[in-house]
């Protein structure tokens, strides 16, 4: 029984320990977005973002913010956006994501692109997976495990980007031509994919926010059979959902001049574009407020101004 | 018949400056190396006219003047 | 599902002790075997039928040998299950390397011919678990045991789950029994186990996937790199392999001690050896135990050695008789330990290269003892072990760059290339220097735990009697080492376990 108590009494301790160092890495984290590594990047910005001031809430992979610009949306409909994307993100990630954010957050909607829905996450990986992102959530010293790099080497990982999204001017052709070729097949969604995405929108449903999903134009990742099974999976749950690979010619997704990688990625001019689309649907179905005029929103302002600047040096660097 | 002694010149023949008699770890503390070994079967093996099988290659069978010897009359009881 | 995975540490491992601790005793090896077959299934689905397969065939074999009276069937019993034991292992692992070969040697002499290639899925564990049915089919059939009768006993022995992956390659005698026995769950075991674990975890995560980075830039662009570079890149490497074989090794057996089965040791201070012999009976000891007792000493007893040895004493004198016999004897070893890796070039080169070590060692042999006599050199000073260490880890530094080397022709560049012309730059390897200033505290306390370990002052009844705040602080200690300063998450690559490959 002494053995038993001194066991229990070991891992208290542990525990303790763990909490405490998580507490300190937060510390960290709300110091500086340079001392976080990239791809948590996004996830520390989003916890150092000012209470209650984001509206919409993008979240997906490497397709998330590449194709929505938050400089765009703020000029053109003033709506304040953040995007919660990382590069290869998996539907864990994406639900762990939300939570973090919607600590401090409440946004109008959350907005996934859909391509993390085709990360299958099966079987043994799946369940690890979602191990790992619990730990980083309840303990985030093990997401920022790393902290002890800048603080003691003083290694930085700078990155210029406005509430997640980057200025990508690169230009690589896709010349690949029509992609959307219209079938009756369907591509799977798997169960462990459904499953968070239940989650997911349990917690919007408790906190109030709605939902919408999109895939954005990338002749790499959709064809007709994802939007076979994205267009069910909406209806099934019940959630708008627009395919805008369906939509590119619409929205005027010129494929020699918007992609960065060949069909893979949009660059800045695609983003606009898809942007813009976007953003309409938004404002209008969601009814959000333009907040430019609003005097909380002054440093966003002021932020949204620098980039603005810079985007335009860089689509006019592109088009020349 | 060959005796114990017969056994003392072999082990000679491949180092006079041991004292094989004193030794008792013959095999675990490297006096006897794996290729010392191979040659040692085949002289005990005309020595006295037994065949020694994979089976006997354990250093508990090497270890000591006195294992060998052991081994030796055990196969010789087995002809 | 890899030893070092979140899901074996924190799911598998913790469950199946649950499981096994509520059980009846009776349920308990099910319980194990079930374990097994279900970690095996995790990374090779169905293919666990090679195992059971396999373990049906090994039990069927021993009865046939306890059966038979007569010496000449049960050669044939013993050579027909050795050789279909082989045999599926060299048609999974081998037929693509020798179908290439072939045909390549076929266009070379005008044939039109290609034997197709094939797409072979291997079982996990399967270069481990066959040596070790190999190993039982023998003992029964020398007599060092009886054959066992009870199916459930060697199913066990052959699929016992710590040690599917990457062994230690245990014979029947040495863990068997404890398998099968299912004590009990002890406090005290599953502490010391669960430290071995950590200690293992510390070597993989905090230091063998550090210097993965650096290693891989350098030996997949080997052409980009020159001078001191590449040698620091073939130490990072055998660094690497250590860390990460040993550590998982040591996961593995703190699994089993978990469970209450002592498995046999892998490694004992490897670095601490002063010749390439002494290398290779401290490190991998259990690949090293297998081939000595299967193939070296089979062969040195075999008709030719022995033959060889009566006549090269009439014809040759003592030192090129017992030269000859150690060839005869060491090359089938090197060869099958070269082979046993994988089918590659540059792996049976691994194996060449440590026989022509070794029967340089053999050769030298009264050179080396005539000129430390003449010399007066006592063998023992410490500045002539320094020097013989530092020579033995070079050779083992050449000998794992040609291991690593993305093929034969890529590790005789490199070994080129390293007396050529510097180029190369360490801090544009992927590592910064506090990777770096890790790598090295790291590797010092690892280090250190060898010296203790190595002149004796170190053993598990002395970490039990520390006091216990001095004990869990260095828990503690550990488990924050591993946690904060481990390669993984963002910004690392997950690497995956090296020898479970082969």
């Amino acid at each position: 029984m002494r053995a038993f108590r001194r066991c229990v009494l070991f891992f208290v301790i542990l525990i303790l320990m763990l909490y405490g160092l998580s507490q300190i890495v937060n510390v960290l984290v709300k110091s500086g977005s340079d001392l976080i590594q990239s791809r948590n990047k996004s996830i520390a910005g989003i916890q150092n973002e000012k209470e209650d001031s984001v509206d919409v809430l993008v979240l997906g992979d490497s397709e998330s913010y590449t194709s929505v610009s938050t400089v765009k949306l703020w000029n053109q409909y003033g709506t304040a956006a953040y995007i919660g994307g990382q590069a290869g993100q998996n539907i864990q990630e994406t639900y762990y994501m939300l939570r973090t954010a919607l600590q401090n957050q409440s946004p109008k909607i959350v907005v996934l692109e859909t391509n993390v829905l085709f990360r299958e996450q099966k079987g043994v990986k799946g369940i690890q997976e979602g191990l790992i992102q619990k730990a980083n959530y309840y303990f985030p010293i093990f997401r920022y495990h790393d902290f002890w790099k800048p603080v003691l080497f003083g290694k930085e990982y700078a990155e210029e980007s406005f509430k997640g999204f980057m200025l990508r001017e690169t230009v690589e052709s896709y010349k690949g031509g029509e992609y959307m070729k219209e079938t009756k097949e369907k591509d799977r969604i798997s169960e462990m994919v459904k499953h968070y995405m239940d989650e997911i929108l349990e917690l919007c449903k408790e906190k109030e926010v709605s939902f919408f999903l999109y895939s954005a134009p990338s002749p790499v990742n959709y064809n007709y059979r994802r939007h076979n099974a994205l267009k069910e999976y909406a209806r099934e749950i019940g959630v708008p959902y627009e395919d805008l690979n369906l939509k590119a010619k619409k929205i005027g997704i010129d494929w020699e001049m918007d992609t960065m990688d060949r069909g893979d990625h949009l660059n800045l001019a695609g983003a606009d574009k898809v942007t813009e689309y976007l953003g309409r649907i938004w404002k209008e179905t969601f009814d959000l407020p333009d907040r430019r005029e609003d005097p909380e929103y002054s440093q966003w302002q002021k932020e949204a101004r620098e980039y603005t600047q810079r985007a335009e040096y860089k689509l006019q660097r592109m088009h020349k | 018949m060959n005796t114990k002694d017969t056994l003392l010149d072999i082990l000679n023949d491949i180092d006079d400056s041991i004292d094989w008699k004193e030794q008792k770890g013959l095999v675990d503390e490297r006096i006897l190396d794996s290729f010392c070994v191979i040659t040692l079967i085949s002289d005990l093996e005309d020595a006295y006219g037994v065949e020694i099988e994979a089976a006997e290659m354990i250093p508990e069978n090497f270890n000591s003047v006195d294992a060998i010897w052991d081994m030796i009359t055990r196969l010789q009881e087995k002809l | 599902m890899a030893y070092h995975k979140p899901t074996y540490l924190f799911l598998f491992l913790p469950i199946l002790l649950l499981i096994y601790q509520i059980a009846p005793r009776k349920f308990r090896r099910g319980v194990l075997l079930g374990a097994g077959y279900l970690f095996f299934w995790s990374i090779s689905g169905k293919l666990v039928l090679y195992l059971i397969g396999t373990t049906i065939f090994t039990h069927y074999i021993g009865i046939c040998l306890e059966l038979q009276e007569s010496r000449k069937k049960k050669r044939l019993v013993l050579a027909g299950g050795v050789l279909l034991l082989l045999g599926v292992l060299g048609y999974l692992k081998y037929y693509n390397f020798f179908a290439e070969n072939i045909s390549r040697m076929l266009e070379a002499a005008g044939s039109g011919m290609i034997i197709p290639a094939r797409h072979l899925l291997l079982p996990i564990g399967i270069s481990f678990y066959t040596l070790q049915a190999i190993s039982y089919i023998a003992d029964v059939y020398w007599k060092k045991i009886p054959a066992e009768k009870n199916l459930m006993k060697l199913a066990l022995f052959l699929g016992f789950f710590p040690q599917i992956m990457e062994g230690p390659i245990s014979t029947y005698g040495q863990t068997a029994e404890a398998i099968f026995r299912c004590d009990p769950l002890r406090l005290e075991n599953l502490s010391s186990g669960a430290v071995r674990i950590l200690w293992g975890l510390f070597k993989k995560i905090v230091i063998a996937d550090r210097l993965y980075t650096l290693v891989q830039a350098v030996f997949d662009n080997h052409e980009n790199f020159g001078g001191v570079i590449v040698f620091i890149a073939a130490t990072a490497y055998t660094a690497q392999l250590y860390m990460e074989f040993s550590g998982c090794i040591d996961i593995v057996i703190g699994s089993a001690r978990m469970f209450g089965v002592k498995l046999p040791e892998n490694f004992r201070q490897p670095f601490a050896s002063r010749n390439a012999a002494e290398f290779w009976r401290r490190w991998h000891i259990t690949l090293g135990e297998w081939f000595k007792a299967y193939v070296f000493f089979p062969v040195s007893v075999s008709g030719p050695v022995k033959k060889w040895n009566r006549y090269g004493r009439k014809k040759f004198g003592k030192y090129i008789t017992k030269a000859g016999a150690s060839a005869m004897a060491l090359f089938p070893v090197w060869l099958g330990n070269g082979l046993w890796h994988g089918a590659r070039w540059s792996y049976i080169f691994f194996g060449m290269y440590y026989f022509a070590v070794l029967m340089a060692g053999i050769m030298a042999e009264p050179v080396r003892n005539k000129i430390i006599k003449t010399l007066h050199i006592n063998e023992d000073a410490s500045w002539f072990k320094a020097l013989q260490i530092g020579k033995t880890w070079i050779i083992i530094i050449i000998g794992e760059m040609f291991f690593r080397a993305n093929g034969l022709r890529a590790g005789i560049q490199m070994f080129q290339s390293m007396f050529g012309r510097p180029s190369g730059n360490l801090m544009t390897l992927g590592l910064d220097t506090a990777d770096y200033v890790v790598i090295l505290y790291g590797c010092a306390v690892v280090g250190l735990v060898g010296i203790l370990r190595e002149r004796n002052l170190l053993d598990g009844h002395m970490l039990r009697n520390l006091k216990l705040p001095v004990r869990w602080a260095i828990y503690y200690g550990l488990i924050l080492a591993v946690l904060i300063f481990g390669a993984y998450g963002v910004g690392y690559q997950q690497v995956d376990l090296i020898y479970a490959g082969f």
